[in-house]
């Protein structure tokens, strides 16, 4: 149940900016474990009045609040903390006599206290100095992990793009359409980045209806020639535009900026591609390779997963065997409809079969979704 | 972390509560008074003796789900069950599902389509249908209640099986379509992986009174039907008909069997019909509702009376047919809805009905009185049966148990 693994996450977590990272949560008063061990403390009654003190200054970094309640007022029982209106953090109720914490990483700036319920106004909690944003060894290992894996399948692309387009220029249309789903594998697995780079997702692997009819090119535009149109008549400059596209992509990875919640979210949107078009047999519409773009997804998805994965083992080793476990049954739920060559085109799928890898899908996205907020802390610590 | 009410988490946004139209306190009021109209502010306790949607005067609004579970293990249909029952009790609160809803990096718990709007008298009711006591993981076979059979086939019966069945139903009515349908797409995803949504019904409109303070309501043909519904303020009938009793296993003592019927009608070919031949096929008055050769709805059916040699009432009338008197005593709880679903694309005519439920001791009632309407209701000719299904409806769960705890552990 991936609900009671979201609380176990997040009991009390918030997060304003993404330069602002909670912690720990924070469940009762003698919580000790909360925060970062350089965690700033500040302490605060909770009085008829309000807040005590009603206004703090701490830097830039993890802050702990120690909150007691002194109040002999019913309708006061937390403290909160606010960037404008959104609540980043508050204690669980506290009940007179008893006290209660939280960690919130902030940056600096100007923050709102609130004891709601108590006679006072807001005060302000003022934040100073430089948040540490350097990241850990291990944070910098799964960038590299992930940075190996994206310039692999970028390679991969130009390998198997190259002798495609030669296909497509020398006019054979039944080596082209033998070549052109080992060329879709390694884009399909690396998608979210490539679409990182403006233009050069649509260029390579806009669909016809995604894009002004003067604009279609790529993949799509020459699968639509070698399977609908059965002919490769003006299809050169398009060939050769989609070698230079795919070797501009190669060159492009080699530089990006990697986060490791970025290559969290990554996994995330893999799978969003598969439910989105695949599952709907959208993507490949004239060569109904789609299971074959399926698979490539999962595997890309899979792959920022275990890189980012040591991450996550930090703070929730279930999460983590969870979806390991989930991948495991996705890639299984496609096996009936391998083949020698690939997968079985989409066409042949019933509805009782793109339920069932929907399913499938569904079930792992829901928990791989909780990952990227749960290794934002990690990033950070 | 306190639970953020839809409302607290709109004032925090800097929304005042006056876009709500209440003044302050305006939703705690309503949280007392579960008996409130239909204008929002009213709330319906999730927890208690009998589960909330059976005699909770009937909301305007219903979407039903029906799911199939993907596990055949036990643990697993708990966990559902515990997170469910927290789920449903905070959606009928009036709260938000779940404590992770103000975390940029995660996907919020709350799917957030019912920020800013009312309780609106949610209910959620659970219920379990055959097919869960045949999984033979699930160990549940020795509890399955005699009773608890798939409905025999019926006369007139033209049911897509799709449309039909289902190992666990989600009943969500409200007087705000948006919270019914946030129920049960809140408690969808929260069940992802361990059961999928086999088939699911809005209902715009009740067809069925539930309490004396209701009006009886019109169905899509323009009649009034379910005057003579059990109300849940008739105890009495409400221990006779409605919930199980010591016959029962105990986990289902104080629950309920729930019928669903999907049941198309054919306005086209009624709107045809004569307001004579109208009023006689249901044997009511259209506009008053009285029946006929009466003035006043409330009027006891003249079941007996003839007029010229010929009973008032046909005998192939559906009130008649449809009567405790013509049963042998039997009623039943009618709840249904009014449903929609666009055009019927081999016909272009509109796809639309009543979404039929009731709630009985024994589905034996409900399939009696069906065979006897089946075959001889003169309604027949404007309606068909396309979809349905029989639950188990466990009583009613103590806050921190869950609906169907006594069943499952």
């Amino acid at each position: 149940m991936h609900r009671n693994l979201v609380r176990t996450l997040f009991c009390v977590m918030a997060l304003g900016l993404l330069a602002v990272f909670a912690t720990a949560c924070g469940s009762s008063d003698d919580d000790t474990t909360s925060g970062s061990p350089a965690a700033e403390v500040l302490a605060f009654n909770l009085t008829d009045a309000g807040c005590d003190p009603v206004d703090a200054e701490a830097a830039a970094g993890p802050i702990t609040f120690e909150v007691e309640n002194t109040s002999s007022n019913p309708d006061l029982h937390e403290l909160e903390v606010l960037d404008g209106e959104t609540v980043l953090g508050e204690t669980p109720d506290i009940s007179e006599g008893d006290s209660g914490t939280f960690t919130l990483t902030l940056e600096q700036g100007e923050y709102t206290l609130l004891c709601p319920g108590g006679d006072g106004d807001s005060g302000t909690l003022t934040v100073t100095g430089e948040l540490d944003t350097e990241s850990s060894p291990e944070v910098e290992e799964s960038i590299a992990t992930y940075r190996e894996y994206l310039e692999e399948n970028t390679a991969e692309l130009v390998d198997a793009t190259e002798p495609f387009v030669a296909a497509v220029v020398a006019g054979d249309i039944a080596k082209a359409k033998s070549l052109y789903p080992a060329a879709r594998i390694p884009y399909e697995r690396i998608e979210p980045v490539a679409e990182s780079f403006g233009s050069l997702d649509p260029r390579i692997d806009a669909r016809e209806n995604d894009v002004p009819a003067s604009e279609f090119e790529g993949f799509h535009r020459l699968e639509k020639a070698l399977w609908e149109e059965e002919s490769l008549k003006g299809m050169t400059p398009v060939a050769e535009q989609l070698l230079a596209d795919v070797e501009e992509l190669a060159e492009k990875v080699e530089t990006v900026e990697l986060q490791a919640v970025q290559i969290a979210n990554g996994a995330n949107e893999l799978l969003g591609e598969v439910s989105a078009s695949k599952i709907t047999g959208e993507e490949e519409r004239y060569s109904h390779i789609d299971l074959v773009d399926f698979e490539a997804n999962v595997e890309g998805s899979e792959a920022a997963f275990e890189a980012v994965k040591p991450l996550l083992d930090e703070s929730d080793n279930d999460l983590s065997g969870e979806i390991e476990a989930d991948f495991k049954m996705v890639f299984n739920s496609l096996e009936p409809y391998r083949t020698d060559d690939g997968f079985v085109p989409y066409t042949e799928l019933t509805k009782a079969d793109t339920k069932k890898l929907a399913v499938a899908i569904d079930t792992l996205a829901e928990k791989l979704s909780l990952v990227p907020a749960a290794i934002a802390s990690a990033e950070h610590e | 972390m306190s639970p953020l009410t839809r409302r607290r988490l709109l004032t925090t946004a800097g929304a005042g509560a006056a876009g709500l139209g209440l003044g302050a306190g305006g939703y705690l009021i309503g949280h007392e008074t579960a008996e409130a109209g239909n204008d929002g502010t009213g709330s319906v306790t999730f927890y208690g003796e009998h589960q909330a949607g059976i005699a909770t005067p009937a909301q305007d609004r219903l979407h039903f789900a029906a799911f199939d579970l993907l596990t055949e293990d036990p643990a697993e249909l708990r966990e559902l069950m515990r997170a469910w029952t927290v789920a449903a009790a905070e959606a009928s609160a009036g709260e938000m599902v779940g404590n992770v809803n103000d975390v940029q990096l995660a996907p919020p718990e709350d799917t957030g389509e019912t920020v800013g709007l009312l309780p609106s008298r949610l209910t959620v009711t659970f219920g379990f249908g055959p097919s869960l006591f045949e999984k033979p993981g699930l160990g549940l076979r020795g509890k399955r209640p005699a009773a608890l059979q798939p409905l025999p086939p019926l006369p007139a019966d033209e049911l897509n099986p799709a449309e039909s069945g289902g190992d666990i139903c989600v009943q969500a009515c409200s007087d705000d379509p948006q919270v019914a349908f946030h129920a049960v797409r809140n408690l969808a995803r929260i069940g992802r992986g361990t059961v999928a949504m086999r088939w699911s019904q809005l209902g715009f409109g009740r067809t069925a009174s539930t309490s004396r303070s209701q009006d009886t309501p019109r169905n899509l043909m323009g009649l009034k039907d379910g005057t003579a519904n059990i109300r849940a303020e008739d105890t009495e009938a409400m221990e006779k008909f409605v919930w199980v009793g010591d016959e029962g296993p105990a986990w289902l003592r104080g629950g309920s069997y729930l019928v669903t019927r999907r049941i198309r009608m054919l306005l086209e070919v009624w709107d045809r019909t004569s307001l004579l031949d109208q009023e006689r096929t249901i044997g009511r008055h259209k506009y008053s509702g009285a029946p006929l050769g009466r003035h006043d709805e409330f009027e006891p059916l003249p079941l007996d009376e003839e007029k010229d040699g010929h009973p008032v009432i046909p005998p192939d009338a559906h009130v008649r047919l449809a009567s405790a008197k013509e049963n042998d005593g039997a009623r039943i709880l009618r709840r249904g809805y009014s449903f929609t679903d666009g055009v019927d694309e081999s016909l272009g005519e509109l796809e639309a009905g009543l979404f039929f439920i009731s709630f009985q001791r024994n589905p034996e009632q409900f399939v009696a009185i069906q065979r006897r309407l089946g075959s001889f209701d003169a309604l027949n000719e404007y309606i068909k049966h396309v979809g349905s299904a029989l639950f188990a409806v466990p009583p009613g769960a103590a806050p921190g148990s869950y609906v169907g705890e006594a069943l499952l552990s």
